[in-house]
């Protein structure tokens, strides 16, 4: 199931690309900004700003959705259910339901349509969620990809089990592996995940014939300390062939996200790391002789 | 390739200038039109191109002139900075009406004292009845009449303040120089034989011509007599050094052909401006300047005679000097071109005729110093080919990064084969350059209005396709319909009466286009930009008689977004997917979505239909298909020169409509788009506001759907980016690699892009004071965003924005 298709996008691989998003992720980080991405189902938004209360949805499912007060409606989220019937329901769009089951044969219509953009080093991009969390559906792609000669590059926590990692190695030209922190407590409390599983993953990709491109997220009260980061760079620096390193520095655009979910923004109140912040590490991944640069 | 410091740093002199160009209030001169006023009732018994070329003589001869402090490039249009000459042979009845209103504006303000207001009633007084309006108007039949004040069609700007949309022959003025004009005419002349009308006709031009090209000779040398008197006067040695050097500049180009590039630019800038001073017309262009002007350049950088900082300078000087011309038009016509700049256009880039790349090191200096300017003038366009220098391309980001719209890119990929299938000579289709914001001609060789002719309004005509023709807006029902929607049982019945109303409306621009034409050839004949302009010397003709050697022109269609997504509207959710009926469009329409159940049908018609500018096939095609039953529709009519002398005389189509979505939306009730009753059309060929939901590469997909090799008055498209989006050197080399796409593979045919952020947009609109220098691209040109009206404000701000990805 995938939650977006998005052309022009220009931060993630080289050269101009279109993003497919799956959904479905077995981490969820504090920060991520992509909230509807974590589940493996759909998930219903809903953005108050755009509703007109022409009520369509009340008569979908009457008992899970109410009308407030103040303009405006109410999910009851536990009692939901069939929530695909909610898909295209809500005439304004304040109502939108999040996912979509597309074959192979319908992604790559999508993708050929910017093919002429691609030219020398832009294509696809798979990303999510975590597209290694995807089943069969996803090597075919790959494989349909390979033979039409179409880049592709994939944006992953490693956050798998390596049967799933080693299926793609050979159709992937770059894996843009998420590095987020290296002691296991942190990376539990923040992520609810394994970071033994991710890094000897990464060891482990790191030997292969795969071209690998490390991505940092730079996160406040996470990792945002030199000594953090640099712990990580220093662990780069055992791997082989880490061919360059993004800093992602955290941004607030998905907050909103979180309210169209009714789900709980654990970073409230923090303010986006500004690129003059992430100088020290530049400076201290660059002594190293690291190749580093902010953003995809 | 270029000396790093040119890129950033302006001389103190040049910043001055600037500040004072800028900070000059608009107002209006009325020094010409009183010596036309004069010229004409003296000698009433003289055809009318003996009187054009008195007037110009006496206005040259008597018009104040000036040099202000530090320039280095000299004249003036009138006897002030950014004041507003008065053309009262055009049209005088809105003068009275409008003077006492001129300083509130919304937009384009003038400031006109009670003395002027009251030379310029008399002079309207004079006038009445004999302009070119009141003929233009005599000329139409009552239906004509009725469709222009019914907006449906509107050309009033062209009877109001004349056409020009013209470049001239600079290489054959710089190469030539005046007195080979006047040789040449002199030979001409006395060729003539008087025993028959087209003789006397003849004589008559090349006696204005004569009487034209020496006033002008004598316009100039008034100013190397100033520049002379200056110096005398001139206690700081190094500016009397200059003003010696002006005049002698001048001493030469008034007779002969420039020695140097500071000559050659000087002698630019007195044709740009003399042209100015005799039509009403605007977008009268600089042609391929770093062409012309490079051999000069060249001789001077390798003899030494020139720095590069001092040729940056005179070229800043001569971008300061374009904007201190300035235009006064009716309220009626400014509407259509908000900002009120004179669409003054410099073309660079592109290709030699023999098809190598044409960017040279003065490309790049123009392309820096218009960078450094800042200002709305000159139009600056790049003509893009596939091979184009890739550094240059780059250079030309770093402007579009400053976030004053330009450079706008054309393509010779489409526009060259385009023109060459008209039947232009191969060597000319490589020498085309931009002309005023972003449609195209030959400089040098082609008529007026290549562009910008009647524009039509394609929402009120799609309108009265659904109502069996009548025109609700205007209650007349100028072409009776096949039917009216309630009785439609199925798209294609739509789209026949589609193709009856467009094909009748169009006629009708051609019929009202023959009237202007007519009126504007017997009424106001340009003499000088005739002589300028290839054939019309030996021909003994002016353009507007078929002197040039092309004659190409075209209306504007205005609202193709809207009219591709009504169509698709319609077609998905009342014929297919029923979701709804004809008779609750029909109502949604007639109240402008008024109630909760017009607001759904509203909202179904906006969320659930394919909308133009997301690469949909089902929408573009449609959209196609309904635009190409006019283009076919033009392709059968002539302009009023077939037969007389040029190459073509035929139509084609244009979508280059400037600001005109504005107030073209502004007479267009409801939608089937979902657009609210009278709030803008789609400008240009851009996709309506906020309906491109998927960026850049999807609209250009889109754009690059239409007939865009037909469409040779212009396919406009303005791409807004916000100024994150082209931060870094990677961001500006993404974007070059869309454009090379756009053009090379989708052969898209133009693009500008506004790069500003919405923040500002608003912040300018609530405190203008502070952001008097913030330029906007309002499809196809510059304009200082506070000088707009609060309608087109808040279209810019409305317009999708696309960001990169987070």
């Amino acid at each position: 199931m995938i939650f977006n298709v998005q052309r022009y996008s220009t931060h993630d691989g080289e050269g101009i690309r279109t993003l497919i998003f799956y959904k479905g992720c077995p981490l969820n980080c504090h920060w991520c900004s992509n909230p509807e991405s974590q589940s493996f189902d759909y998930s219903l938004m809903y953005d108050r700003k755009l509703c007109k209360n022409f009520g369509d949805c009340l008569k979908v499912n009457g008992t899970a959705i109410t009308q407030t007060e103040h303009n405006g409606i109410q999910i009851q989220r536990e009692s939901l259910s069939n929530i695909e019937n909610f898909r295209e329901v809500c005439i304004s769009k304040a109502m939108t339901l999040s996912g979509e089951k597309k074959s192979v044969d319908e992604l790559l219509i999508e993708i050929e349509k910017d093919r002429p953009f691609y030219r020398e080093n832009g294509g696809v991009t798979l990303s999510g969620g975590e597209p290694l969390s995807q089943g069969d559906e996803l090597v075919a792609l790959l494989k349909r990809l390979k033979m039409k000669k179409i880049g592709v590059n994939m944006e992953t926590s490693l956050h798998v089990k390596w049967n799933r990692v080693a299926r793609c190695i050979g159709y992937v030209d770059a894996f843009l592996v998420d590095l987020k922190h290296l002691d296991s407590r942190k990376f539990r409390t923040y992520t609810n995940g394994d970071v033994k599983l991710v890094m000897d993953n990464l060891v482990r990709l790191t030997n292969s014939e795969a071209n690998v491109v490390i991505r940092i997220p730079v996160i406040p009260d996470f990792n945002h300390t030199e000594k953090e980061i640099s712990n990580m760079i220093d662990f780069i620096l055992t791997l082989k062939k880490v061919k360059e390193v993004h800093l992602l520095p955290y941004h607030t655009f998905g907050v909103e996200k979180y309210k169209m979910l009714d789900m709980d923004y654990k970073m409230s109140n923090r303010k986006q790391v500004e690129d003059r912040e992430l100088a020290p590490y530049i400076q201290y991944a660059k002594s190293k002789g690291i190749e580093i640069k902010i953003g995809g | 390739m270029i000396i790093e410091k040119n890129r950033t740093d302006v001389t103190e002199r040049i910043k001055n200038l600037r500040e004072k160009v800028l900070s000059t209030k608009p107002s209006v001169c009325t020094e010409r039109a009183r010596f036309y006023t004069q010229v004409y009732s003296e000698n009433e018994d003289q055809p009318v191109i003996i009187k054009r070329a008195l007037s110009l003589e006496k206005t040259l001869q008597e018009m104040t002139i000036f040099i202000d402090e530090g320039e280095l490039i000299i004249g003036n249009q009138s006897s002030q900075h950014r004041a507003a000459p008065i053309f009262p042979e055009y049209a005088v009845d809105w003068l009275p009406e409008e003077m006492d209103d001129l300083d509130k504006r919304p937009g384009d303000a003038f400031y006109i004292t009670e003395s002027h207001k009251k030379e310029l009633i008399e002079i309207a007084q004079w006038w009445k009845g004999k302009v070119l309006w009141d003929r233009g108007r005599a000329l139409m039949s009552q239906e004509l009449r009725d469709l222009q004040d019914s907006a449906i069609i509107k050309a009033t700007g062209n009877l109001t303040s004349g056409d020009a949309h013209i470049a001239v022959d600079f290489y054959k003025i710089l190469s030539v120089g005046l007195n080979g004009y006047l040789d040449e005419i002199d030979r001409y002349h006395r060729k003539v034989k008087r025993y028959n009308q087209e003789g006397v006709k003849k004589d008559q031009f090349y006696t204005a011509l004569s009487i034209s090209i020496k006033a002008y000779q004598n316009f100039i040398q008034r100013y190397s007599k100033l520049a002379r008197s200056l110096a005398e006067e001139e206690q700081n040695p190094q500016r009397a050094q200059e003003f010696l050097l002006m005049a002698e500049n001048c001493t030469v180009i008034a007779q002969k052909p420039p020695r140097d590039f500071y000559q050659a630019l000087q002698l630019v800038y007195f044709v740009q401006l003399v042209l100015q001073i005799e039509s009403n017309g605007h977008s009268v262009s600089l042609g391929r300047l770093d062409q012309y002007l490079f051999p000069f350049y060249q001789q001077d950088i390798i003899t030494g005679k020139i720095s590069e900082e001092f040729a940056s300078e005179i070229l800043e000087n001569t971008w300061i000097k374009l904007l201190s011309v300035n235009k006064i038009r009716p309220w009626s016509h400014t509407r259509f071109s908000a900002g009120g700049p004179l669409y003054q256009n410099v073309t660079i880039g592109g290709q030699t005729t023999d098809g190598k790349d044409a960017v040279n090191a003065l490309s790049f200096l123009i392309l820096h110093s218009v960078g450094k300017m800042k200002l709305t003038q000159p139009n600056l366009s790049v003509r893009f080919h596939k091979n184009i220098n890739p550094e240059f391309m780059l250079e030309c980001t770093r402007v579009i990064e400053k976030g004053f719209g330009m450079p706008s890119f054309n393509n010779d990929e489409i526009v060259i084969p385009g023109l060459l299938e008209l039947g232009v000579e191969k060597e000319d289709a490589y020498s085309y350059s931009a002309i005023g914001c972003i449609e195209i001609a030959v400089p040098g060789k082609w008529g007026y209005r290549c562009t910008g002719m009647s524009f039509l309004n394609l929402m009120r005509v799609f309108l009265a396709s659904l109502h069996n023709g009548l025109d609700k807006q205007s209650g007349k029902v100028f072409n009776k319909g096949i039917g009216s929607f309630s009785d439609f049982n199925s798209y294609e019945d739509l789209f026949k009466a589609w193709q009856h109303q467009i094909k009748y409306y169009t006629q009708k621009t051609v019929e009202i286009d023959t009237a202007v034409d007519t009126a504007l050839e017997e009424q106001v004949p340009d003499i000088l930009c005739s002589a300028f302009v290839e054939n019309c010397i030996p021909r003994g003709k002016t353009i507007k008689e078929g002197g040039s050697k092309y004659d190409f022109i075209s209306g504007l269609q205005v609202g193709i977004a809207n009219l591709g997504n009504s169509l698709a509207a319609i077609k998905k959710l009342v014929f297919e997917d029923h979701r709804i009926s004809k008779e609750q469009l029909l109502e949604a329409l007639e109240t402008d979505f008024d109630g909760e159940d017009g607001e759904k049908i509203r909202q179904l018609l906006l969320n659930f239909a394919p909308k133009y500018g997301n690469d949909d096939d089902y929408v573009d095609l449609l959209l196609k298909e309904a635009y190409m039953e006019y283009i076919n529709e033009i392709d059968n009519y002539h302009t009023t020169r077939h037969n007389r002398g040029p190459i073509g005389c035929k139509y084609y189509a244009g979508t280059s409509s400037i600001s005109a979505n504005v107030p073209s939306g502004a007479v267009v009730p409801a939608t089937p788009d979902g657009r609210k009753a009278f709030t803008p059309v789609a400008e240009g060929s851009s996709p309506s506001s906020g309906t491109d939901l998927l960026g850049p590469t999807a609209v250009f997909k889109s754009v690059s759907k239409l007939p865009t090799g037909k469409i040779m008055g212009g396919v406009l498209l303005n791409q807004k980016l916000s100024p994150k989006t082209i931060e870094k050197d990677a961001d500006k080399l993404k974007l070059v690699s869309i454009i090379h796409t756009f053009f090379e593979e989708l052969k898209g045919w133009h693009v500008q892009y506004n790069i500003v952020s919405r923040e500002t947009l608003l912040a300018a609109k609530k405190d203008p004071e502070k952001y008097r220098d913030l330029v906007v691209r309002i499809a196809g040109y510059s304009a200082f965003f506070t000088t707009l009206s609060p309608d087109t404000q808040d279209d810019i701000i409305a317009r999708t924005e696309h960001s990169l990805n987070f």
